[in-house]
């Protein structure tokens, strides 16, 4: 696969989240940032 | 040694604990800082009443019956459950009034009444529920706490990865998948509230409480005290010692390893183990000290954020109060509770508009207030900031008196007043002065699943060598069965490692 075809797929993948992000409601996008942002303490909380 | 083990807190998972190590033969002493024991789970007597502290019922008595069935002991011999029907009377932000049985068709006529788009719901819904609780019957007193238990667990319930997206999702994105109705939606959402956290953050699985409580709610006789008061009498029937007003100062370390406890007398007691069953910001943060704790295990205990505390107000009447059941529950509107969350108590102001929950526990055990009088409790005004903007708990009694008794007047009886016999609070300050748990949250931990099971402070520390901890800061979070099972998972551990 060429150069460009990855960057195509990659850059309508990225776009394809964006879409599904935007498109979900107000309710699920806060609980999706809740939890994104609790993801890099989870490797501290598995070892305590 | 002076002890083999040594439990802080007579809460339910430092006794169920505690009495589960007595009975495998180890010389077990409960330390307890109040002159009562229970922790959340208490009662109290107050001219005549008896008011249970903050928990109200038993839901799911599975951990119960396992804890008895370890001891070896007939659980009727030891707390008398009574079960309690119908479960609920709802006062919903529409204005509908109604009550809910435990019988599930019976149920399904009330929902189709109100929103038959909802009645497959309700059906999908307890199906998939009866289905998920018949195959991982145990799963409250199964560990998951770590990578290995959790796919022991996934090989001995080969089914639960079907309940998987469930589990993934809030507590709203569950109710919704079921049901359209903002009533019904609000009935089955309000559960995760109660427990700490908005229905939009809170976990997937506290949907499912909806249904856990058609299976049977019981009140323990003599109010929610029977059941630590029976825990701790088994207890010291296999040797276990309880000592009250004896409140730990302190863990004592040697080479990171526990050695006992000193007491805030200055007294100190040996022990091979300490099992501590307190919040696990202040196990770790004051009786083991920053200092001592490496800075992995600081940060980990640092991210996790508090549960949202409630007010309680005790409430005794010289006459019946006009309820239908033993628990009256005004509930907001799914939206109502989010907005309380985002926009008032993440800001640290009170929400306006919130709900109220009241138990009528004279309904279920009438030896609990003087012949003809009655006992409330009353969780007023939903979860709320620890500390409210520009004001103190103290200094706002006054006004919850004041907005307690119009909400009564409300939700039970509009002349309610005249029969108001006793009438006292206890705010989040309060709780945290009388319980000790910071900031009053009496379910510890904020509960998600970032902060549930595997992700919550492990009951086997692995920061101090045998430190062990249970209670609401451990598994899956508050609550009288999931802390009874977090005694037990405790107790598991410490049988293997010392047994």
């Amino acid at each position: 696969m060429s150069k460009n075809a990855k960057r195509i797929i990659g850059m309508g993948t990225l776009a394809g989240m964006v879409i599904a992000y935007l498109s979900l409601d107000e309710s699920t996008r806060r609980y999706l940032a809740h939890i994104g942002k609790q993801v890099p303490y989870l490797p501290y909380r598995y070892w305590i | 040694m002076d002890y083999e083990a040594i439990v802080i807190g007579a809460g339910l998972g430092g006794v169920s604990c505690a009495s589960l190590l007595a009975k495998n033969g180890l010389k077990t002493l409960v330390l307890e800082q109040s002159d009562i024991i229970g922790g959340c789970c208490s009662t109290f007597e107050h001219k005549g009443y008896k008011f249970d502290t903050g928990a109200s019922i038993v839901m799911v008595s599975d951990p119960l019956e396992k804890f008895f069935e370890m001891a070896g002991k007939p659980r009727e011999d030891y707390i008398d459950l009574i079960p309690c029907d119908p479960i609920y009377s709802f006062i919903t932000a529409d204005g509908r009034r109604f009550t809910v049985p435990t019988d599930i068709d019976e149920t399904s006529d009330i929902i189709e009444a109100i929103a038959p788009e909802d009645v497959e719901g309700w059906k999908s819904f307890c199906a998939l529920g009866k289905g998920m609780f018949d195959t991982m019957s145990d799963m409250m007193t199964t560990p998951m706490n770590t990578m290995t238990e959790a796919l022991a667990m996934q090989l001995k319930f080969p089914s639960m990865y079907h309940y998987m997206p469930y589990f993934l999702r809030s507590h709203l994105g569950v109710t919704r998948s079921f049901f359209k109705h903002p009533t019904i939606q609000a009935t089955v959402a309000f559960q995760s509230y109660y427990a700490g956290a908005p229905p939009e953050l809170g976990m997937g699985m506290m949907g499912f409480i909806a249904l856990m409580e058609h299976l049977g709610i019981t009140y323990p006789r003599g109010g929610m005290i029977a059941i630590p008061e029976g825990m701790a009498r088994l207890g010291r029937e296999y040797g276990m010692e309880l000592r009250t007003k004896s409140k730990v100062d302190k863990i004592l370390l040697e080479d990171k390893k526990v050695r006992g406890v000193r007491l805030a007398d200055g007294t100190e007691i040996t022990s091979k183990i300490v099992v501590s069953n307190l919040n696990a910001k202040v196990t770790y943060f004051k009786l083991i000290g920053a200092e001592n704790l490496s800075s992995w295990a600081n940060k980990a205990i640092d991210s996790y954020d508090l549960a949202m505390p409630c007010p309680m107000v005790y409430v005794g009447l010289d006459a019946r109060p006009e309820l239908e059941a033993h628990h009256t529950m005004q509930t907001p509107s799914v939206q109502e509770s989010n907005d309380a969350w985002n926009y008032c108590y993440s800001k640290g102001t009170i929400p306006e508009k919130s709900g109220c929950l009241v138990s009528w526990t004279t309904e279920s055990d009438p030896e609990l207030a003087p012949e003809g009088h009655h006992a409330l409790n009353v969780v007023y005004g939903g979860p709320v900031p620890y500390a409210p903007l520009g004001d103190n708990w103290d200094l706002l009694k006054d006004d919850i008196r004041e907005g307690v008794i119009k909400k009564m007047e409300e939700v039970i009886q509009p002349d309610i007043a005249d029969h108001i016999d006793e009438l006292f609070i206890s705010t989040p300050l309060d709780f945290e002065r009388r319980l000790l748990n910071p900031h009053g949250a009496i379910y510890g931990l904020f509960l998600d699943i970032t902060t549930s099971a595997m992700f919550r402070p492990n009951p086997r520390s692995r920061a101090i060598k045998n430190l062990y901890l249970a209670g609401a800061s451990t598994g899956m979070g508050g609550g009288v069965p999931t802390t009874i099972a977090s005694g037990v998972i405790t107790s598991n551990y410490i049988v293997q490692d010392h047994g």
